[in-house]
């Protein structure tokens, strides 16, 4: 498989996943929990990088699971115990968890070695270091991530919408909102090699409101999110690449935030401009 | 003095400390209004703030780059406001919108046109307060580094505004109604500290980054809330343990060699984690023993106002009423029991051979319990409530 | 006033409460509450503001843990009954610009009797139209739920309780901010479920049409105040216990009381 290739169809399926899970965030209004897991996962990305001893893609992404289970845990923790606000929680975690990834990175740059020179690439994400089994990985993610899904739709639907409606009705809702924490932050960490820690929350929320103008359903918005995500990670990669240096993550925000500008603003029925009018 | 200011790990140390101080003092406010995910985004919008101002005149760094990184901030937060209003989506969504945005345009700026300058993407994220003493202004026969003079600057103008200001933002935090009917301007006196804090962050750039900043800003005060009640204690406290915070934190990172802006944003951490903890009244330990306190205390008030209002007479057979209550209340057998131990304890009810039986004092305990949850609109006079009449 | 040895289940009772006190960090928002309910009678729960009213329906729906009491349903515990009793929350509890139709809505009060991996069907579909026409809602099935009224989001929550086919419905403020003919039509749906022999209680705010509509009356005010059918409990001392000194600006007349 090519390279061009490689990185044209990895950074589809990460931007897809990412747009999948999107709509689920954005209209639980937990779209800001996903920028903190990902600031979150850069120290978990380095420990998993220190005990693997090499950039394997299942370690750093292992790694950046559990830190974000920490962060979470920590954060319910603070609020639990605390009279600290939900917005101060996570800003505190967020930015102790990232200083604590700044210090592991710069110890891991210390002590030298070639094989460190990718982490870095965390960041801002660069998706020219994608591999072909790291395709493979994320190809087995997104068929999980998809086949859970499609088996729980009617609950997750309905635990986004009337939470509180659900439980009375019996269903598993603490289910419920633990898988889809789970999935979300499998999208979320498969997405940071490519867009980058700081920028990732942006993949996880602009297709999602872009899709959200465009149509009328949970089912409909998903699937046009994970279109428009793909859409915004394939030409982000492939634009990064034209020029040299050139960090994939930005582009790729710009690339989705463009969309969500243009939906916002020209939308059928939705749309600014034809409200004006 | 001159040796002073050309020692390095002398004014890597200053610099922590400046950092520390210029945040912390904003930042008490900004987390008691609920606005620490509000700095986050702007310390990240501002680096396009100071990519733009860069590449339009081409200075880094000096009073330009901070009217430039204040206006960026204050975009930001019109921005999000904007797309807030046009109900298309969520506040929360917008931040997670806006701030990423901003910042991908200002890294893909200097990615651009910045890349032989010292303003490289790394530095952006994390500063490198390592070489703060390298850039340097002759004053008074010294040469001072530019990071202490503009962060000193900052320390002060921070200092002087909360000063000058501290009735209005107090209330501007704590009441904003009130506020803007008193006149105070709540909404221009936070602007005025968003406006600061972003130009602090500019300030406070070249040492540790525009994301280590957020640290800075939001934890040292959140742990000295922890601490306190009183609001004078909480700013004086967040700026002690900031400044702690960036000392422990260069120590730290000069014994383990890593990165020092990160060790100190790390380390401010730390002193939440242990304040988290141990906080006497507000730690994770004082209120997990204040809870049990209060549910057991419930309990009796609970068990009280029952045995009161249910009871055939004061005096029950002590195996019937637990056996009662498991069944009335629904409490496990072990609760009861814990629950009956501690109102004997505390003198509500006592035993007399096999009964138990209700005292003075838990008898008054129940009709108090029950008449405080009288009715919220209190009563005429002529009209004092009838005692609920008996269940159908 | 119970004694140890009393049957404590009630089967014959829709609803039976018991001794429920509900309280957070020391105050209690309800204290020491029995309340029975029949079946068959459309019951109003009445209070001012915080008077806990609906602490008690959240409660009784598993959403509220309480510091002490119990709650049967038919004689049975939540857990068993949950398949008989339906619930309409407020409107407010959902944002109306979530991407789904009213029908889809509907369907959702069905989900318990599907489990976990089965989907709705046609079958389930029918149920949703048949409930939706009930409603008079029935044109408005693929309608995005962000286009509606609020008296038409009300028929929507109600409809979607309507297809759980309960035999007691919870309903929280259903005539808050509707026009008078969606509250003509949600009363004329209660009452055909009360005359069917179902047990409907609502969380009611509005004295006024308490004497013309409900057969059964339960005042709170953080303790049962009076309970009981309406004609004996709609009293002037009553309604004096539970609302305090409000009720001196209050005409009497407008509370279908006499002079």
């Amino acid at each position: 498989m090519s390279p061009l290739l490689t990185v044209a169809l990895g950074t589809a399926l990460l931007g897809a996943l990412a747009g999948a899970l999107g709509p689920f965030a954005v209209l639980r209004k937990q779209s800001l929990m996903g920028d903190v897991l990902s600031h979150a996962a850069l120290p978990g990305i380095c420990i998993g990088f220190l005990v693997a001893q090499e950039r394997s893609l299942p370690a750093l992404l292992a790694g950046a699971l559990i830190a974000g289970l920490i962060a979470a845990g920590l954060i319910q923790l603070i609020l639990r115990f605390t009279r600290i606000k939900p917005d101060a929680a996570m800003g505190i975690i967020l930015s102790t968890f990232f200083a604590l990834g700044v210090v592991l990175l710069s110890h891991i740059q210390h002590s030298g070695g070639a094989a460190q020179a990718g982490l870095s690439s965390f960041l801002f994400g660069q998706a020219a270091a994608m591999l072909a089994s790291d395709v493979t990985l994320l190809s087995a993610l997104a068929a999980l991530v998809l086949l859970i899904l499609a088996t729980f739709w009617k609950d997750l639907k309905l635990v986004a919408f009337d939470r509180d409606y659900a439980r009375a009705l019996g269903r598993p809702v603490a289910a419920m909102e633990s898988l889809l924490a789970a999935v979300t932050a499998i999208a979320i960490v498969a997405g940071l090699q490519v867009v980058g820690v700081v920028l990732m929350v942006a993949l996880l929320i602009a297709p999602a409101v872009a899709a959200r103008q465009w149509v009328e359903g949970l089912l409909p918005m998903v699937l046009l999110s994970a279109l428009l995500g793909a859409g915004a990670g394939v030409s982000g990669a492939l634009l990064s690449s034209t020029a040299r240096g050139l960090a994939t993550g930005p582009v790729i925000v710009l690339v989705a935030a463009g969309l969500v500008l243009l939906s916002i603003l020209f939308a059928p029925r939705r749309g600014l401009v034809w409200r004006r009018a | 003095m001159t040796a002073f200011f050309a020692n390095p790990d002398a004014m890597i140390l200053l610099t922590g400390l400046l950092v520390a101080l210029a945040a912390a003092l904003p930042g008490c406010f900004l987390v008691l209004r609920g606005s620490s995910l509000m700095t986050d985004a702007i310390s990240h919008a501002i680096v396009f703030g100071i990519a733009l101002t860069w590449l339009a005149t081409g200075y880094i760094s000096g009073p330009i780059q901070i009217a430039g990184a204040a206006a960026a901030g204050l975009l930001t937060v019109l921005l999000i406001e904007a797309l807030t209003r046009t109900r298309r989506l969520n506040n929360d969504a917008a931040m997670g919108l806006v701030f990423p945005t901003l910042f991908a345009a200002g890294v893909l700026i200097i990615n651009l046109y910045a890349r032989d300058i010292h303003l490289d993407t790394d530095t952006v994220l994390l500063g490198e307060i390592a070489f703060v003493w390298l850039d340097t202004t002759r004053i008074a026969g010294m040469d001072i580094p530019n990071a202490v003079i503009s962060l000193t600057v900052f320390a002060a103008l921070n200092l002087g505004f909360i000063l000058l200001f501290w009735k209005p933002l107090k209330l501007a935090v704590f009441d904003p109604d009130f506020a803007a009917l008193q006149g105070l301007r709540p909404g221009l006196v936070l602007g005025g500290l968003f406006a600061l804090t972003s130009a602090t962050a500019v300030a406070a750039f070249d040492a540790v980054g525009a994301i280590l900043f957020v640290a800075f800003v939001i934890v040292p005060p959140a742990t000295a809330y922890l601490l306190t009640q009183s609001l004078a204690v909480m700013v004086t406290l967040a700026a002690l343990i900031g400044m702690g915070s960036a000392l422990a934190g260069q120590q730290a990172a000069l014994a383990l060699d890593v990165s020092i802006g990160g060790m100190m944003a790390l380390m401010t951490g730390a002193f939440f984690a242990l304040a988290l903890v141990a906080a006497p009244g507000k730690g994770v330990i004082a209120t997990l023993l204040r809870r049990r306190n209060d549910r057991l205390a419930f309990a009796c008030r609970t068990l009280v106002t029952h045995l009161h209002s249910h009871a055939a007479g004061p005096r029950v057979d002590e195996e019937n009423a637990i056996t009662a209550l498991e069944s009335h209340l629904r409490w496990p057998r072990r609760q009861i029991r814990n629950v009956v131990l501690r109102a004997l304890d505390d003198g509500l009810v006592r035993r007399e051979g096999a009964m138990l039986v209700l005292t003075e004092m838990g008898a008054a305990l129940g009709r108090e319990t029950v008449a405080s949850v009288a009715p919220l609109i209190p009563p005429r006079p002529q009209d004092q409530p009838q005692p609920a009449p008996p269940a159908a | 006033m119970t004694t140890p040895d009393a049957p404590l289940h009630e089967p014959h009772l829709a609803l039976h409460v018991e001794d429920l006190t509900v309280g957070y960090g020391g105050a209690p928002v309800l204290l020491d509450a029995d309340i029975d309910i029949p079946p068959g009678v459309m019951a109003a729960i009445v209070g001012p503001n915080g008077s806990g009213k609906s602490t008690f329906l959240k409660s009784c729906l598993g959403l509220v843990r309480p510091a002490a009491g119990h709650i049967r349903f038919f004689g049975q515990p939540l857990a068993q009954a949950r398949a008989r009793v339906g619930y309409v929350p407020q409107r407010s509890t959902v944002d109306w610009d979530f991407p789904t139709t009213v029908i889809d809505v509907v369907t959702m009060g069905l989900y318990g009797r599907l489990g976990l991996f089965r989907r709705p069907g046609r079958a389930e579909r029918e149920k949703a139209l048949k409930a939706l026409a009930d409603l008079g809602m029935l044109d408005y099935a693929d309608r995005q739920i962000g286009q509606l009224s609020g008296g038409q989001q009300q028929r929507v929550f109600i409809a979607r309780a309507l297809v759980q086919e309960a035999d007691l419905y919870f309903l929280d403020e259903p005539m808050a901010g509707v026009d008078a003919t969606t509250e003509a039509a949600i009363i004329a749906i209660l009452q055909r479920l009360r005359d069917a022999g179902k047990t409907v209680v609502v969380v009611h705010h509005d004295l006024s049409t308490v004497k013309r509509w409900f057969d059964w009356l339960i005042m709170l005010n953080r303790r049962v105040v009076a309970q009981g059918p309406v004609a004996t409990t709609y009293t002037r001392d009553n309604l004096r216990a539970a609302y305090g000194g409000q009720l001196a600006v209050l005409d009497p007349a407008d509370h279908g009381l006499g002079p």
